[in-house]
């Protein structure tokens, strides 16, 4: 047998002393995916929370004396056009509408389809609150995290176009809940949004969507943007 | 491998934003115009889009911005035209007459998607195509809320004659009103469970107020309750298995637990003042009440043998005809506020939070939950004659729902169907 033979990477002796390459080999993979697996959750017990604080904010007025029948916490729903136009007893043809002319009926279907719908007033905030020019017309805290400007800017356009449809019954509304991840662009465009988890009911699910898709962002401060670029924020939705 | 690692980091990373409090909106549904028999899918679109409307749940849009073709059928839908137009539920329907019957092929889409949501074939006999509707409408209800709609329920209510006041029943939009009783005064409707009898107040013996009950189908009257003074405010248990009512004996009033034929009542309140306006909870095991024992009319809760009473409102000085939610979890009331008027409030059993649900709207008086929890009728004085509103329970939504020449009061709404 010629010494080429002996030396065949086919033989047993030329196998043995492969092993040790073989070996590191396996360890350093085993490494990586050990460190790929639990690395995460070292880093993951405390993400930084960049939550907007939100509360409710106390009207200004006198205290109402404990033992009065509460008022309503907003206006009165106005007495609606069925007052007037009560529908009789006898069957009845479709409810009377006002009647917009074709044109302005047009105009509207052409605004809405290009997401140009006017959004619904939300009450003026309160001109002697304390706060920051940037801040959130729902936040009640007078001064803001280091840091939390972009968020909160965040924060308030999704939440302009958050539309939780009626559809879903309140009893449903109270356990809803979905995390969607969303990256956005050095220009502020939300360049795409996956699902951490969905709530299970398409519906909501849906809308959150139609309102992640609705939003245009302002561009994030230069520390921010590779982050929100590259890994994202997570958006936790509740009703 | 690196790059898997890097992108768990950063994963690991990222910022958290929570957000709550979206602004609820009805959602954006569109009626196409019904094919087939034009009369008869005139009638069917017009109870579809009241029911709808009235629901709360559905924003209906307008007909004439309609992108998509009248004749557009089941097959080939179009619904990048319904979304133009700002759909997001489509209803499609196709109804036809077949002897004596109307049978409607009614379809509910997702226009957003292109997705058929729902199909079925309604038939209801030709004089009353309304039922069809009806019936798909409370499918419709159910499909995005998963609870039963109430399209397909009965009302009644008290009507104000020339001869008296009349106890009346309707469907839930008070089409088809006929009375049941025809002469004296009869108040305070309640339902049996199953939904074949009224039990009402009457002065019809000429001897004071007593319990009595009307069979629906026949109108035939029989005495419940006609010991005491007088009795008065009979509410049957929701399993129709017993009667509370509120009598009087020895100027005291009380309030009594007797069989459903109002035989082997039993006093299950003892206190100097008035406890009147009972009114059960949904499982039949506890009571709400009106009691002055504390000097003012107050709600109070207890079990349904008299134990455990325990009193639920402390604002106010003149709170009354509590109305027990089907969900159990609300009491809705009239209260009497600074100001003299009454108004409705609702209070949550556990907590005493009360909510006001009307204001600076005329008198409302006498709330009546719907049997799914999600609307409630009362009386209210805004538009002139007393009349009857629909409300969603947190106050909004409200909306006329009779007409009646002299007015129209005390609401009971009557079970699902088929219960």
């Amino acid at each position: 047998m010629s010494e080429g033979i002996h030396k065949s990477v086919l033989s047993l002796r030329s196998r043995t002393s492969a092993s040790p390459a073989l070996v590191l080999a396996v360890l350093f993979h085993a490494t990586v995916f050990g460190a790929a697996l639990i690395l995460p959750r070292l880093f993951d017990h405390a993400p930084p929370l960049r939550t907007p604080i939100i509360a409710h904010m106390v009207a200004l007025g006198r205290p109402r004396d404990p033992h009065l029948l509460p008022r309503k916490e907003s206006p009165p729903p106005a007495a609606s056009a069925s007052a007037k136009t009560a529908p009789s007893l006898k069957p009845s043809p479709a409810p009377s509408r006002p009647e917009p002319s074709r044109r302005e009926l047009m105009e509207r279907a052409l605004a809405h389809a290009a997401g140009k719908t006017t959004p619904e007033p939300r009450e003026a905030p309160d001109p002697e609150r304390a706060g920051s020019t940037t801040g959130s017309a729902e936040g009640t805290a007078a001064t803001a995290e280091e840091g939390d400007a972009y968020f909160t800017a965040v924060h308030d356009a999704i939440l302009e176009n958050y539309v939780v449809p009626s559809v879903i019954s309140e009893r449903e509304r109270l356990y809803l809940a979905a995390s969607v991840v969303a990256f956005i662009g050095g220009d502020g465009r939300i360049l795409k949004h996956e699902f951490q988890k969905k709530s299970g009911n398409t519906f909501f699910d849906q809308a959150l969507e139609t309102a992640i898709q609705k939003t245009k962002l302002p561009p994030p401060p230069a520390d921010l943007a590779r982050s929100l670029r590259d890994s994202g924020v997570v958006l936790n939705f509740r009703p | 491998m690196i790059l898997l690692l890097a992108s768990l980091l950063l994963a690991a990373d990222r910022p958290v934003i929570d957000l709550s409090g979206g602004r609820v909106q009805a959602y954006p549904l569109a009626i196409a115009k019904p094919l087939g028999a034009q009369e008869i899918g005139t009638a069917v679109e017009a109870v579809l889009a009241q029911d709808f409307e009235r629901s709360g749940l559905f924003k209906l849009l307008d007909p004439a911005s309609f992108l998509a073709s009248p004749e557009e059928g089941f097959l080939e839908v179009d619904f990048s035209k319904w979304q133009a137009v700002g759909a997001q539920a489509l209803v499609k329907a196709s109804c036809d007459v077949s002897g004596a019957e109307v049978k409607c092929d009614m379809r509910l889409y997702d226009a957003s998607r292109g997705q058929e949501l729902l199909h079925g074939t309604y038939t209801a006999p030709r004089q009353a195509p309304r039922l069809a509707a009806h019936r798909f409408g409370d499918d419709v209800v159910r499909f995005y809320t998963r609870e039963p709609g109430v399209f397909q329920t009965r009302i009644a209510w008290v009507r104000e004659t020339e001869n008296g006041k009349q106890i009346v029943t309707a469907d839930w939009d008070a089409f088809g009103a006929q009375a049941l009783t025809t002469a004296s005064i009869n108040l305070l409707p309640a339902w049996s469970h199953d939904g074949s009898a009224l039990a009402f107040t009457s002065f019809r013996d000429g001897g004071g107020a007593h319990v009595y009950a009307v069979e629906v189908a026949t109108r035939q009257i029989r005495p419940l309750v006609m010991t005491g003074d007088f009795a008065t405010g009979a509410s049957w248990s929701p399993d129709g298995g017993r009667l509370v009512y509120s009598g009087s004996a020895n100027d005291n009033t009380d309030v009594f637990l007797a069989r459903a034929d109002g035989g082997g009542a039993k006093r299950i309140t003892d206190s100097r003042g008035i406890d009147i306006s009972a009114s059960w909870n949904p499982d039949g095991k506890r009571i709400a009440f009106v009691s002055e024992r504390a000097g003012t009319p107050q709600i109070y809760v207890m079990n349904a043998d008299g134990s455990g009473v325990r009193r639920l409102t402390f604002q106010g000085n003149y709170n009354q005809e509590p109305a027990w939610s089907p969900k159990g979890d609300l009491i809705a009331f009239s209260g009497r506020d600074e100001h003299r008027v009454f108004d409705l409030y609702t209070i949550t059993v556990d907590g005493g939070r009360v909510t006001r649900l009307t204001q600076n709207q005329g008198t409302n008086e006498k709330p009546a939950w719907a049997p799914n929890g999600r609307y409630l009728l009362f009386s209210s004085t805004r538009s002139g004659k007393r009349q009857l509103w629909l409300s969603q329970p947190d106050g909004s939504n409200q909306r006329q729902i009779t007409n009646e020449d002299l007015g129209a009061s005390d609401p009971a709404w009557g079970p699902l169907p088929g219960k």
